[in-house]
C-alpha cells in the first residue's frame, strides 16, 4: 500500500509540475483547457494512446487534429461503440482499422473534459510539428559531459599546482639566496656548493654502516611485502567491487532510486525461491511498451523480444535471449537461498547487495566469502516472531527467557551442511 | 546371537579363499604403494640437490602458470517470456504415467530431472521401480535419434508421410496385408489410434507381441473359464502363498505391485497384530522372489510342472494321469507340506505359476479353484492389461511375410529383430514386405531392418493415457518439449489413416472427455483439468462371477509329463537351461540405461553382464569355477558366458538372463553380456525360454563385476533373524533388548535441540529390489563407474542392499568349523546345504553414527555432526586422505577416483554434457579426491524445513522423505525426527524388533534395523 501510495504522490507530483509548466508557456485555448485535458489524457488515456505513436489505439496528436468535427469526436470518446452500432461510416472504418478492439467507453467525461482533451491533443501536437527533431536530444552530450568534464577539469588543477609548486619553489630559491647576498655570505656558497656531492654520499655510507638502521629498513620491507602478498593471495578469486559492463545498461539508480520501484516487482523470485532471479523481458515490457519507447536501450529489449514497437507485434522467430555477465558467483558447493533470507529472516536486499538503488551500474557490494556470511550468522538474530516454526522449539524459549541472544548460528546455522551438499 | 546361522556375503567369504582375505584387508583394492617407497632402493636412492632445485622450479612455476588462469565470466540468461508457472529454482511436479503406474514429474526449469510415484498410485501406491526411477536419463541419452529416417538417411517429416501414405495405400489396393506389431498396447487412447487406422486400411491387423510374454497363462484362462485374460492377482489377500517358478517379486507382470500386497502382510504392521503370510516358494534359478520366501525349495526346470501336479494331487487328493515321482525328496516333503498349508487357507491361498506352458498354467488354475481362489485372491473379471501378447499371432505374422502375403508393417515399441528368438526369420521375413515403420527412438536391432523410423518421443515428451488393470485409467501428460526433431508415434499413425484429429493431444482429450472423464466423475474443462492434477481415475471393481473349470486337467497333466521328460537333461554335459529376466535390464529395452547396467542384481551382485548360473556342486563336477567362461550351446545357437556360482539354484541346471548382447541399443548397452533370446523357441502355442542345452568349459576367464563381497563385515554378527514362533513368544527375539549392559563413552554426547533425524529399516519389508539404489543416484547426482571400475571395487552407490546368505548348520558341522575339523566329506556336505540356502537383504547407506569413527580420523575436519544429527560431509573441505573409509566399520564412504562428471573415459555411461540436464541443481557434483557418502538426503531435509519457516508452521512428521523411502514400494524404510515422540519414526525405532547393526561398538548409529522374521516351520525340508 505504501508503495502505491508514493508511486501515486511521485506521479501526482510530475503532472502538477508539468501542468503548471504548460499552462505558463502556452495561451489558454478558447476551446478547451488543454492543462486540464492534459491531466484527464493522462489518467484516462496513455494505457491505449500516445500522442505521436499508435500504441493500442492510434496517436491521438494527428488523429484528432486532422479531424475537426468536435461533436464526432466527444461522442467518439465518450462511447465509441455507440456510433459503430449506429453504423457511421468514420466510427465503422477506424473501428476496423484498429482490429476491431474496441475503445473503452467513458461516460463519466463531460463534454468539457473531452473538448479538454482534444485541445490538450491539438497543443501538443501542434509543439511536436513546431520543434525540430534534434531539440530533444540536445540536453544529452550536457548530461554524459560532466564526469569526463570533471576528469580532465582534476587532472588540469593537479598539473597546474604542480607547475605552481615548481614555480614557487623556483622564486623560493631565488628569494634566499638574494637574502643571503643582502647578508654577504655569499662567500660560504662556492666551499658548500663543492663539498655538497661528498657530503651526501658520506652520510649515505654513514648510514649504510648503521646496523641497526638497516635491519629496521630491511624488516620494514619485509613486513611491507609480506603483507602486501597475504592480502593478495587471501583475496584471490574474490571479487569485491566487480562491476563488468552489461549488455543493456540498465540503472538500478533510476528504477530503484528514482523511480521506487520495489525489488519485488521485478525479482520477485527472492521471496520463493533460491534463485533471486534476472527478471524476463515480459516484466520489463509491462512498462517500456509505453515508457521511453525511443530509447535505444529500450530497443535493445524489442530486439531481444522480436518486438516491432510501431506494429507492437511479436515476432518469436526473431527473439534471442539477452545474456546478462552474473555479478555474484557464489561457487557451485554453496548452496544459498534467497526466500530464506528475505522471507524468513527479513534481511533487506541492501544488506547483501548494497545501496543498489544508488548504483547505475550495478557491482558486487559485499566480499561473498565463507567469513563474511558466518559472522553474519553470528551476529544476526533469528526473525522468529510471529512464525508459528519455531514454536516447539524449547531451547530457543529458554533462551529468549534467559534473555540471551538467539543468533542464526545457535540454531546451526554455522554447520557445514546447512549450505554445503 | 545365540543362533548357528552363518551368514555370508558370497561364497569365497564362506571358504575364506586367500584372494578374498587379502582383499578384505583394505578398503580399497589397490593399496598406495608405501611400502615400495619406504623399503629398499625408494628410500636408499638419493635425490641430487640439483635435480631436487630443478624439480622445485618447475614446481613452483607451473603452479604459478597455472594460478594465472583467468576468472571465467559467467553468463546469466534469463527468459524471455517466463511462463507462470516456473519459478526457476523451483521445482514443479506434473503428474503423467510409466507403465501404468500414476507418477509424479519433478521438473526444474523445465526440464524433467526426477520421477517419483504418485502416493494415489493404486498399484504401488507411491513406490516405484528401479526401472522407472531411471527412465528419466533416457530422455537425455544422446543415442536417441534426432531426425525421422528414410531408406537409411534423414529426412523431413513430410517426406516420410508422404512416402509411407503412398506405400499404405499401394499394400491395401494391391491386396496385401498390413500390420502393426507392438508391445502390449494398454493404453486406452492408442488402442483407439490402431482400431481407426485398422478402419482406414481394412487389410491392416494389430498384433501384440511381448519380448517374455504370458500367453500361457491368456490361454489356460480360455481353457478353464473362457476368458482369455490376464487376471489380477492379489498377494494381500492371501495368507499362503505358493509360487512354481513366478518371480512376482521381481519381473513377473506386475513386480512392485505385488511388492506392495506382499509386504502388507508380512511388515511391521501385520507382524504387530501377530499375522504373517506364508510363502513356499518352487525354483530353479533363485529370483528376487525366492530369496524372500519363507521355504524355498530348488526344483529343477523339467520339474516345475511336475511340482504343480504333485500339488494338484495332493489338495484333491487324487491322483493325475502322468504323475511322476519327484526326484527330490525334500521336494515331494515340501509339496505334502504346501498342499496341507493351502487346503487349510483355503479362500485364502494363492498358487502361481511362472511358466508359459499353457498345460502348467490350466493344472495351477486348477490348483486356484480347489483352493476357492477365484473372486478372492485371483480377480478374472478385472483382469491386469498389462500383458495381451499372443506368441501365435506373432509367429504366423512372420510365417505370412515370409509367403509374402504382408505389404507394411509398422512396429511399436516392438524389437522382434533382436528379442524373437529367430531372428533369421525376422530378416528374411521383414526383407520381403515393402514398407517397414519402426517408431524406435533409437536404431534399435529392428530400426536397422526397417526403411523407415519414425522416432517416437519418449514418454516424458507424450501425450497419452494407460489402463494398467481393468478400472484404472491414468493420464501422461509432457513435462518437456520434444528434445529431438522426433514425433509420437500415434499423431503418425493419425497422419497416416488421414483421421479427422491428427493432433494427438486434441485426440486424448477427446477420447477423454466423450468416454473416460465420466467413470471417475469428472466432466467438461474442469475434469479435464482435475485429471492432470490427480492423474487417474478409479472405477469401483466388477463383483466376481462365479467360475467353473472347463478345461481338461488330465490331458494338461500329460502334455506336462510329456515335456518334462523332454526336458530332462541326460548325460554329463546337457544341462537344463532355463531364461529368465532380470528387475534391472528387463526385456532388453532398458539396456542403454546405465544406472540400470550398474544396478547390482539384488541376488547375485552382479553389474554390467549377464552369466551362466550355476549350482556349486554342479559346477565343481564340471570342473568351472566363477568367473570361468563356458559355451552354452542349444538349438544350433551358442554363446559364451562367465559362470556365476548361485547357492540355491537347482543341481543340473542353468540360468541366463536375456535383455543382454543388444548390437544397436547405443553406446552403454552394446555387446554388454550376450544374447539369450535366440535358446527359447516355439511349441503348443507358447514361446518357451526353457530347453535342454550342452555345456562346455572354455578355458577363458572373464572375471565378473560383482559387488556382493566388496565393503564386506569380516563375518561380524550384522544380521539378525529369528522365526515367527520364535517373535511370536518373545517380540524382542533376535535382539540385545534386556540385554543391555553398561557402555562407557569417549565422547561427549551430541546436543540435539531441536530435529534428530534417524530411521528405521524393517529388514522383514525389504525385498531388496534395489530401487533405492537408482534413485538415490538420481536424487545426489551419483556417478556411474563402468564395469572395469567395479571390479576394481569401486562402485559409488550411496547406498547398497546387501544380501546375505545362510543355512542352518547342524550342531555338529558347528561346531567342527570352529574347531577346524573340515574334512573332505564335511566339504561336500556343506556344498549341499548350500541347495537350502536362506536370503536376507539388508540396505546399507551411512549410519549417521552420533559417535562417528569417521569424524574423529579426518585432520581436515570435512566430516563432522550436525546439530541434527547428521554426519555432515563438506566435499569442498575435503582432501582425500580417505582415513574415515577406512575407519568406517559399515564401509559406506565412497572415494571419487576421477572426476566422473567431466572425464572422456566416462562419456559412455551417458556423463557427457548432454545428460548432465539431468542432474539435481540442488546437489554438487564431487570433484575427483574426495569422499563422499549418504547425507540423508539433506537437501530434501533443508527444503522441508524452509517451506515450513516460510509457510510459518511447523513441519510436520512425514513432510520430509528421503529418496530411498519415497521409492520403497515396501514402506522398509522409514525417515523422521526421533525428537518426537509421536513420529512415525520413533514409533518404529520402539518396535522391540529394533536392533542396530555393530551397536556393540557404540557408535551410536542413527540408523535402527527390525529384525528379520522368516514365518518358518522346524524341520520342514527334513
Amino acid at each position: 500500500m505504501r508503495n502505491i501510495s508514493l508511486l501515486f504522490k511521485q506521479f501526482s507530483r510530475t503532472v502538477l509540475l508539468l501542468a503548471g509548466l504548460t499552462a505558463m508557456t502556452t495561451a489558454a485555448n478558447a476551446q478547451g483547457d488543454p492543462k486540464k485535458g492534459e491531466t484527464i489524457f493522462k489518467a484516462k488515456c496513455t494505457a491505449c494512446h500516445k500522442i505521436d505513436k499508435r500504441l493500442v489505439g492510434p496517436a491521438l496528436g494527428p488523429q484528432i487534429t486532422s479531424e475537426t468535427d468536435d461533436a464526432y469526436l466527444i461522442k467518439w470518446i465518450q462511447n465509441s461503440q455507440a456510433l459503430v452500432a449506429a453504423k457511421n461510416p468514420k466510427a465503422v472504418k477506424i473501428f476496423n482499422e484498429y482490429n476491431q478492439i474496441p475503445m473503452t467507453a467513458f461516460p463519466e467525461l463531460s463534454d468539457a473534459d473531452v473538448t479538454d482533451i482534444i485541445a490538450y491533443a491539438r497543443d501538443e501536437q501542434k509543439k511536436l510539428t513546431a520543434a525540430p527533431v534534434g531539440g530533444a536530444t540536445s540536453a544529452a552530450p550536457a548530461e554524459t559531459g560532466p564526469s569526463a568534464l570533471l576528469i580532465w577539469g582534476l587532472i588540469g588543477v593537479i598539473v597546474i599546482a604542480f607547475i605552481v609548486i615548481l614555480v614557487l619553489n623556483k622564486v623560493i630559491g631565488t628569494l634566499e639566496r638574494l637574502l643571503l647576498k643582502n647578508k654577504d655570505l655569499v662567500i660560504d656558497e662556492e666551499p658548500e656548493v663543492e663539498g655538497e656531492p661528498v657530503d651526501r654520499l658520506a652520510g649515505i655510507k654513514k648510514l649504510a654502516k648503521n646496523k641497526k638502521l638497516v635491519f629496521f629498513v630491511v624488516l620494514c620491507g619485509a613486513i611491507a611485502m609480506g603483507s602486501w602478498s597475504w592480502v593478495t593471495m587471501w583475496n584471490t578469486n574474490m571479487h569485491q567491487g566487480y562491476q563488468p559492463v552489461q549488455p543493456i545498461k540498465y540503472s538500478h539508480e533510476l528504477h530503484a532510486g528514482a523511480m521506487k520501484i520495489d525489488c519485488q516487482y521485478c525479482h520477485s523470485g527472492a521471496y520463493k525461491s533460491k534463485n533471486a532471479s534476472i527478471p524476463s523481458l515480459n516484466v520489463c515490457m509491462n512498462c517500456h511498451k509505453v515508457v521511453k519507447t525511443e530509447s535505444p536501450e529500450i530497443h535493445k529489449i524489442y530486439d531481444a523480444l522480436g518486438y516491432d514497437p510501431d506494429k507492437g507485434t511479436y515476432d518469436s522467430t526473431q527473439a534471442k535471449p539477452i545474456q546478462w555477465v552474473r555479478i555474484h558467483n557464489l561457487p557451485d558447493f554453496a548452496y544459498f537461498n534467497h526466500s530464506q533470507h528475505v522471507v524468513v529472516g527479513g534481511v533487506k536486499c541492501q544488506q547483501c547487495h548494497g545501496p543498489i538503488e544508488t548504483m547505475p551500474e550495478v557491482y558486487q557490494y559485499s566480499p561473498l566469502t565463507m567469513k563474511w556470511c558466518i559472522q553474519c550468522h553470528k551476529r544476526t538474530e533469528v526473525n522468529f516472531k510471529g512464525n508459528a516454526y519455531y514454536d516447539k522449539m524449547t531451547k530457543v524459549h529458554d533462551m529468549i527467557k534467559k534473555g540471551e541472544k538467539v543468533s542464526a548460528a545457535v540454531m546451526g546455522g554455522l554447520e557445514c551442511s546447512k549450505c554445503h551438499y | 546371537m545365540d543362533s548357528n546361522k552363518k551368514y555370508w556375503k558370497g561364497l569365497e567369504e564362506l571358504n575364506k579363499t586367500p584372494e578374498f582375505v587379502e582383499k578384505n584387508k583394505h578398503e580399497f583394492a589397490e593399496p598406495l604403494p608405501i611400502e615400495e617407497v619406504l623399503s629398499g632402493a625408494g628410500l636408499a636412492s638419493r635425490t641430487p640437490r640439483r635435480d631436487f632445485l630443478k624439480a622445485l622450479g618447475f614446481g613452483v612455476g607451473a603452479v604459478t602458470l597455472a594460478a594465472c588462469q583467468k576468472v571465467p565470466v559467467h553468463k546469466s540468461i534469463p527468459y524471455l517470456i517466463k511462463p507462470e508457472e516456473v519459478t526457476p529454482g523451483v521445482a514443479n511436479y506434473y503428474t503423467s504415467t510409466y507403465n501404468g503406474h500414476a507418477i509424479l514429474v519433478k521438473t526444474r526449469e523445465g526440464r524433467p530431472i526426477k520421477v517419483e510415484g504418485n502416493p494415489g498410485d493404486l498399484l504401488a501406491g507411491g513406490g516405484l521401480s528401479a526401472q522407472a526411477q531411471a527412465s528419466v536419463l533416457d530422455l537425455y541419452d544422446t543415442n536417441r535419434l534426432k531426425d525421422p529416417q528414410l531408406n537409411g538417411g534423414d529426412a523431413g517429416w513430410d517426406e516420410v508421410d508422404a512416402f509411407v501414405k503412398q506405400q499404405l495405400a499401394a499394400a491395401q489396393a494391391g491386396g496385401k496385408k498390413i500390420r502393426i506389431i507392438s508391445s502390449t498396447v494398454h493404453s486406452p487412447s492408442t488402442q483407439a489410434v490402431i482400431n481407426d487406422f485398422i478402419a482406414k486400411y481394412p487389410a491392416a491387423a494389430h498384433i501384440n507381441y511381448d519380448a517374455f510374454s504370458y500367453t500361457g497363462i491368456i490361454q489356460a484362462n480360455q481353457q478353464s473359464f473362457g476368458k482369455a485374460v490376464l487376471p489380477h492377482y492379489n498377494f494381500d489377500k492371501a495368507d499362503v502363498i505358493v509360487s512354481v517358478g513366478a518371480d512376482f517379486l521381481g519381473s513377473w507382470i506386475s513386480g512392485e505391485e505385488f511388492t506392495k500386497q506382499y509386504v502388507s502382510n508380512r511388515g511391521s504392521k501385520a507382524l504387530e497384530s501377530k499375522k504373517m503370510s506364508r510363502h513356499i516358494q518352487f525354483e530353479s534359478g533363485m529370483s528376487i522372489t525366492g530369496t524372500n520366501a519363507d521355504a524355498r525349495i530348488p526344483v529343477k526346470v523339467s520339474e516345475e510342472g511336475l511340482v504343480l501336479v504333485a500339488l494338484y494331487n495332493a489338495i484333491s487328493g487324487t491322483t493325475l494321469p502322468g504323475t511322476k515321482k519327484l526326484e527330490s525328496a525334500k521336494a515331494a516333503t515340501a509339496v505334502t507340506l504346501a498342499a496341507k498349508e493351502l487346503l487349510a487357507a483355503k479362500g485364502k491361498a494363492l498358487v502361481v505359476a511362472g511358466s508359459n506352458e499353457v498345460a502348467n498354467q490350466v493344472v495351477a488354475n486348477a490348483i486356484n479353484v480347489l483352493l476357492g481362489s477365484y473372486g478372492a485372491t485371483i480377480d478374472l473379471d478385472n483382469p491386469s492389461n498389462q500383458y495381451k501378447g499372443n506368441d501365435a499371432q506373432f509367429v504366423a505374422f512372420i510365417n505370412e511375410a515370409k509367403r509374402g502375403e504382408v505389404g507394411a508393417a509398422i512396429f511399436l515399441n516392438a524389437n522382434p529383430a533382436y528379442d524373437y528368438f529367430n531372428a533369421k526369420d525376422v530378416k528374411d521375413a521383414l526383407g520381403k514386405i515393402k514398407l517397414k515403420v519402426s517408431f524406435s527412438s533409437q536404431k534399435d536391432e529392428t530400426a536397422d531392418l526397417a526403411n523407415v523410423i519414425a522416432p517416437n518421443h519418449h514418454y516424458l515428451e507424450s501425450w497419452g493415457d494407460d489402463s494398467a488393470v481393468s478400472g484404472y485409467y491414468t493420464v501422461l501428460q509432457p513435462t518437456i518439449n520434444p528434445v529431438y526433431n522426433t514425433r509420437q508415434a500415434e499423431q503418425s499413425l493419425l497422419i497416416w489413416s488421414e483421421n479427422a484429429v491428427t493432433d494427438y493431444y486434441t485426440y486424448v482429450r477427446n477420447n477423454w472427455v466423450n468416454n473416460l472423464l465420466t467413470l471417475g466423475g469428472l466432466s467438461g474443462q474442469s475434469g479435464w483439468e482435475t485429471l492432470l492434477q490427480t492423474g487417474f481415475v478409479k472405477v469401483a471393481p466388477k463383483t466376481a462371477a462365479p467360475v467353473t473349470n472347463a478345461a481338461n486337467v488330465s490331458a494338461a497333466a500329460q502334455l506336462i509329463a510329456a515335456n518334462s521328460a523332454k526336458l530332462a537333461a541326460s548325460g554329463d554335459d546337457k544341462v537344463e537351461l532355463q531364461l529368465y529376466i532380470n528387475t534391472a535390464i528387463g526385456d532388453g529395452s532398458y539396456a542403454n540405461n546405465p544406472w540400470l547396467q550398474e544396478l547390482p542384481d539384488p541376488v547375485s551382485k552382479v553389474t554390467w553382464d549377464n552369466y551362466a548360473a550355476l549350482a556349486p556342486k554342479y559346477a565343481e563336477k564340471l570342473g568351472v569355477e566363477e568367473g570361468d567362461v563356458v559355451k552354452i550351446e542349444a538349438n544350433g545357437y551358442s554363446i559364451e558366458v562367465p559362470v556365476l556360482l548361485q547357492p540355491g539354484q537347482a543341481q543340473g541346471t542353468v540360468s541366463v538372463a536375456v535383455g543382454y548382447g543388444r548390437t544397436h541399443s547405443g553406446l552403454v548397452g552394446n555387446s554388454v553380456g550376450k544374447n539369450a533370446y535366440p535358446f527359447a523357441s516355439f511349441s503348443n502355442g507358447t514361446i518357451g525360454k526353457t530347453l535342454v542345452a550342452t555345456i562346455s568349459k572354455t578355458g577363458e576367464v572373464s572375471p565378473l563385476a560383482q559387488t556382493q563381497t566388496h565393503h564386506s563385515y569380516e563375518g561380524r554378527d550384522v544380521i539378525r533373524e529369528v522365526s515367527l514362533k520364535e517373535y511370536l513368544k518373545d517380540p524382542a527375539a533376535g535382539t540385545d533388548h534386556g540385554k543391555e549392559h553398561k557402555t562407557y563413552d569417549l565422547w561427549e554426547a551430541h546436543e540435539r535441540p531441536v530435529y534428530d533425524w534417524k530411521m528405521a529399516i524393517d529388514l522383514n519389508a525389504c525385498t531388496g529390489c534395489g530401487a533405492c539404489i537408482v534413485a538415490c543416484s538420481a536424487e545426489n547426482n551419483i556417478p556411474v563407474v563402468g564395469k572395469d571400475e567395479v571390479r576394481r571395487r569401486r562402485e559409488m552407490h550411496w547406498i547398497r542392499i546387501d544380501r546375505y546368505y545362510s543355512y542352518e548348520k547342524n550342531g555338529q558341522a558347528a561346531a567342527d568349523e570352529e574347531t577346524g575339523l573340515v574334512t573332505k566329506e564335511k566339504e561336500i556336505a556343506k556344498l549341499e546345504d548350500l541347495d537350502h540356502v536362506t536370503v536376507v537383504h539388508q540396505p546399507m547407506m551411512c549410519q549417521h553414527c552420533d559417535h562417528a569413527p569417521c569424524e574423529t580420523v579426518c585432520p581436515v575436519l570435512a566430516t563432522v555432526h550436525s546439530s541434527e544429527g547428521l554426519n555432515q560431509m563438506a566435499y569442498n573441505r575435503c582432501v582425500g586422505t580417505r582415513y574415515c573409509a577406512n575407519n568406517c566399520p559399515y564401509k559406506v564412504r565412497r572415494f571419487n577416483w576421477f572426476n566422473y562428471w567431466n572425464d572422456s573415459r566416462f562419456d559412455n555411461y551417458l556423463q557427457n554434457e548432454h545428460t548432465q540436464l539431468v542432474l539435481n541443481p540442488d546437489v554438487t557434483t564431487r570433484f575427483r579426491g574426495v569422499m563422499e557418502k549418504c547425507s540423508m538426503c539433506v537437501q530434501r531435509i533443508q527444503a522441508g524445513k524452509l517451506k515450513a519457516k516460510i509457510e510459518k508452521r511447523p513441519l510436520t512428521d512425514g513432510e520430509i522423505k528421503v529418496a530411498c523411502q519415497q521409492t520403497c514400494t515396501a514402506n522398509a524404510i522409514i525417515f523422521g525426527n526421533a525428537n518426537d515422540p509421536n513420529s512415525e519414526l520413533s514409533k518404529a525405532l520402539k518396535s522391540e524388533r529394533t536392533y542396530y547393526v555393530l551397536q556393540e561398538l557404540n557408535v551410536q548409529p542413527g540408523i535402527g534395523y527390525q529384525v528379520k522374521v522368516r514365518n518358518t516351520i522346524e524341520n520342514e525340508l527334513a
